[in-house]
This record gives C-alpha cells, structure tokens and sequence, in this order.
C-alpha cells in the first residue's frame, strides 16, 4: 500500500512550491509554547503561588493539632493532596479556556491548524505542571516531617512505593478533571465555578444515594485511590475517571475540532 | 496565491456567503469591500480555516490553509486585533508568534521597532488602544516573514497618520512580489491602497476588477453655450445623450467607444464651442456601492473596548 502511495509522481507547483518547504510545528516546540503560555501571564504566576502558598498552610494543620491528627507520613502527604487538588485544576482550566475567553484562539489556530495537535500540547503541558506539583507536594510534605521530627514527635513511617505513586496519581487525575472540564466548557468563569460546584453536588447527591457516592462522586473514589484502597474499588475509581475525565474530554476535544472561531 | 472558489457557507437558514471565488496574484493588493454584514470577515475567516466552507474551497500558495505544515511562515493573518491576551506583553505576544513560527527571536524586536511599538512593548496588551492592538496585530502577521497576507478592516482604530503608515507598508510588501488580501467597509479607505477590488453584499460578489477600471466613470459630461447645435452634432454623430441640470450633456463612454477625443472632434466638425468637456463625477462603483451601503444602518465601527 504505502510503497504504490510513494512512488505516485508529487505534483511541483511553481510559484506555489515555498508554501510547503518549511517544516510543520515540532511537538515539542508547540510544548514549549504552550508551558510559556501556561507559565507567562501575572494572574497565573498568582495562581501558580497560591498553589504553592496553600499546600504550605494546610501543612501547618498536622504540625498544629498533633492530638487531633494522626502523625503519619501518609497523614501529612494527605494535606498536600488536598491542596494541590484545590487550585491546581483551575490552572489547568485556564490553560485550555484562556483561548476562548481572552479570544486567542484566532491567532492559536492559524499559527497551528491542527488544532488536536495544539489540544495535545496544553493537555502535556497540564500533566507536566501536575507532576512538578506532585514533587512539590512531596517536598513540602518532607519539610513538615522534618519540623514535626525536629519538635520530637513520633512519627508513623508508612509510606511505599505505592502509597507515592497513588499520591502522583491522585494529583494527575485531579489536574485531568480540571483539563476536561476545560476542554469542554470554553469559559473560564463558567468552568472554575462548574469545577468547585459540581463535585459539592455530587457529593450532597452521594449522602442521599449510596450509588451516587460509590461510583459517580470523585471525592470519594479519589480518596480510595489516594489511599491506595484498590481492593473492591477498582471498577468504582475506573468509573468515576470515565465520567469526570473521559467524557467530558473527548466531547470537549470534538467541540474543539468543529467550533468555529468568533 | 490566494484562490476561493464558490465558497458558500449558511448559519441556520441565513446564506451568509454565497458562491465567493476570488484570485489574488503576488504584486498585488486586493480589496474586499461590501457594507459591515456583507459576509467578508466570514470568507476571510473559511480561507484561513477557522470557519467551514458548507461548499467550495480556498487555497493560499496553491495548498489548502489547513494543510500548510508552518502557516504563519507562509501567511500572515489578522482577522481581529482585539482578539489578543489582555495580560500578555505586547512583546511576549509576539514572542509567542516567533516561537511558533520557528523564526530568531531578534525578529520580535526588529518588528516592534518597525510597528512603533518599541516604548510600549512592556505593556499589556490590555492597556493597549484598538490603533496600537491593530499595530501589534500587523507586527504579528509580519513575525513569519510570510508571502501573503490577510487582513480583516487593518485600518480600524488607526488615525490618519496611522492609515497612510499602513498603506505604506502594505505597498512595500506588495512591491516585494507579496500578495495582500484586505477587507474595509468603506471605499475611501482603500481607494488609495488597493490594485484590486472585490465588492460583496449580502454575501455574493457583486463586482470585482482593477480598481481603475471599476472607478473609470462610465459617461462624459458636456457644456456649450449652444445647447441646440450641440444636439444636432451628436444626432449627426448618433452619439446618445442625456440633458442634464444646467444645461449640461451626459454621453455614455460605451465600454471606452466613445471618448473625449470623439466628442471634441464632432464638436469641432459642427463648429459647436464647448466649454467643458471630462469625466462625469459619479463612477458606476461609487453608485453602486452607495447603494449597497445606504440599505444599512449607520455603518458600525467593529471597535473593541
């Protein structure tokens, strides 16, 4: 098949044949574009600090209330979880809105027409920022430990390998709700509110409906996966990722692809 | 090195653009003129693949725009100045642009010198004013060093000062072999700019063509003290005419059958003095694109806040 394709004669156009001597976009540099797009702007480096500034504060909780709090290594991890999985979404949501609400989808999409390709950046670009902020987390986590051992606390060792990678995980699949959510709704204001709404619902339904809560409230499925609870849950974490991760994503990209740009 | 051919494109039941095909030649500067709503930002936007033509198709550099591998080394688009990142820098906007394009980064500063922008590139783009926006939009286009470009109403927001830069450097860029493609909804905007001429109303095109020739006027206007010799000389001469105000003669040019000289020399053979003998004031593009524009409202400025 591909060997009859080739060898069929390539049309030479003339006066027209520079348009196809440069090479297309690297994807990397798309990535790089996007990181700085991501990165660049005051109100995300606000973002990106207030980040930064809470899962330092919720820090303080375990180190505040050792009577209250269990001291575990896994009980101190669990804050910055919380914490990264508060705003780290919104700046995820940002990265894919930002087109839409500041309008620069205009210039985006005649500078790269493939707009999957563009899609696929910003989505590298949410998974990487997650990542980094998973090691963030872990770091500061590292320090409370590290204050809490050097007030002389007792601290319950139990962290593993697997308890780390649920961690990273947890964070990326916040950060993946966040891009859906993004990727869907087009609108900043509209999306950041559906993001902090929409889980309390669900999480109010999830009281009234066992159902609800088991399969459908990712508070809750999450939570299990962040503890690394796999057993009996597996199927209830898988579902609950389809409805917050993939169905909102693949029907925002479709979105993507068609919308006209106005 | 851009060709539309029969574009159409509906929104619900509403035809917005119909059958559009156009050819713009490198060395030239087309005018895309038609009265705000006429369906010019539309077709601007199906050529650069940000709308879907419902039938037709469109190529820039003989490749559909969607298929060029590094658009903006090929094309320069700006569709809407106002469409940029309010709390981007205007240099980082077009960093952004040079990154993607593959192009140095000493580009960017090179532009913003040429654009005016230098002292201001530090701000964001959201103090800028619409005429600066359009400014860094034009920078923009430029960033890819591209063949062609393509431009929705440049001369929005822009002081007069600003439109006779901009006309400047469109005229350099076409001079260079590069090929322009502009829209306006008001003819003596591009009168001066433009080689070209496409008018649209209510999304088909209505006329197209040289601009000297759309504007040549299409009658001649005479004057004599003699109003009854002149007539006479014309009937011998079966040359048609029309009395006009004043006492004065309108004679159709008949596609340029019929022109100053002739008349002069009909005159000059029936011993009729005449005491005015030009072009008639009104072109048949002036008319005709008067009339597409007083069916509207007050022409809208598309101004951004």
């Amino acid at each position: 098949m591909t060997s009859i394709t080739m060898t069929l004669p390539v049309p030479t156009t003339g006066a027209d044949a520079p348009a196809t001597t440069f090479a297309g976009i690297p994807f990397g540099r798309l990535v790089r574009v996007e990181w700085g797009k991501a990165t660049g702007t005051r109100a995300a480096r606000w973002l990106l600090a207030a980040v930064g500034a809470s899962t330092v504060g919720l820090m303080l909780a375990p180190l505040f209330s050792p009577s209250t709090i269990d001291q575990s290594y896994t009980s101190y991890l669990g804050f910055a979880a919380v914490a990264l999985s508060i705003l780290l979404p919104v700046v995820s949501i940002l990265t894919l809105t930002s087109e839409w609400s500041q309008r620069t989808a205009f210039a985006t999409f005649t500078q790269e027409p493939r707009r999957m390709r563009v899609i696929t950046a910003k989505i590298t670009v949410s998974l990487m920022l997650g990542a980094a902020a998973a090691v963030f987390g872990g770091l500061v986590t590292a320090a409370g430990l590290g204050v809490a051992a050097a007030f002389g606390r007792t601290l319950d060792a139990n962290l593993n390998a697997g308890l780390l990678a649920a961690f990273l995980l947890y964070v990326v699949l916040n950060v993946m709700t966040g891009v859906a959510l993004g990727a869907l709704v087009h609108n900043s204001a509209a999306a950041i509110v559906a993001s902090f709404v929409l889980p309390i619902g669900f999480a109010l339904l999830g009281r009234a409906s066992q159902l609800v809560a088991e399969w459908f409230d990712y508070s809750t499925t999450f939570n299990w996966l962040l503890n690394a609870e796999w057993s009996g849950h597996g199927t209830q974490i898988l579902t609950s990722v389809i409805l917050w991760v993939a169905i909102p994503l693949t029907a925002g990209l479709l979105r993507t692809l068609r919308r006209e740009i106005n | 090195m851009i060709t539309t051919t029969a574009l159409t494109k509906s929104y619900g039941n509403a035809r917005v653009v119909s059958d559009v095909s156009l050819n713009c030649e490198p060395g030239t500067i087309t005018g895309f003129l038609g009265p705000n709503g006429a369906g010019k930002s539309t077709t601007l936007k199906m050529i650069v693949g940000l709308a879907r033509p419902d039938h037709g198709w469109s190529t820039v550099a003989g490749v559909p725009f969607v298929d060029l591998p590094n658009p903006t080394r090929v094309v320069g688009t700006l569709l809407d100045p106002s469409a940029m990142h309010a709390g981007r820098t205007g240099r980082a906007t077009l960093m952004i642009a040079a990154r993607m394009a593959g192009v140095p980064t000493v580009r960017v500063e090179e532009l913003l010198d040429r654009v005016g922008l230098a002292d201001a590139a530090d701000r964001r783009v959201g103090d800028y004013s619409l005429g600066m926006r359009q400014r860094l939009g034009i920078a923009q286009t430029l960033v890819g060093d591209p063949q062609v470009l393509i431009l929705d109403e440049p001369a929005n927001g822009l002081d007069p000062e600003g439109i006779a830069w901009m006309r400047g450097l469109l005229r350099d860029f076409a001079d260079q072999g590069g090929t322009v493609l502009l829209s306006s909804h008001l003819l003596h905007e591009v009168q001066a700019t433009v080689d070209h001429l496409v008018v649209i109303s209510q999304g088909a095109v209505v006329a197209s063509g040289r601009l000297t020739e759309l504007l040549a006027s299409s009658s001649l206007l005479l004057r004599t003290p003699d109003p009854d010799a002149l007539a006479r000389a014309l009937d011998v001469a079966r040359i048609d005419y029309h009395l006009g105000p004043d006492q004065s003669f309108t004679v159709d040019v008949l596609g340029g059958r019929v022109t100053p000289d002739l008349v002069a020399r009909v005159a000059l053979e029936q011993k009729v003095l005449l005491t005015e003998l030009r072009q008639s004031d009104s072109g048949g593009l002036e008319q005709l694109f008067f009339s597409l524009t007083a069916a509207e409202p007050a022409p809208t400025k598309e101004a951004a806040a």
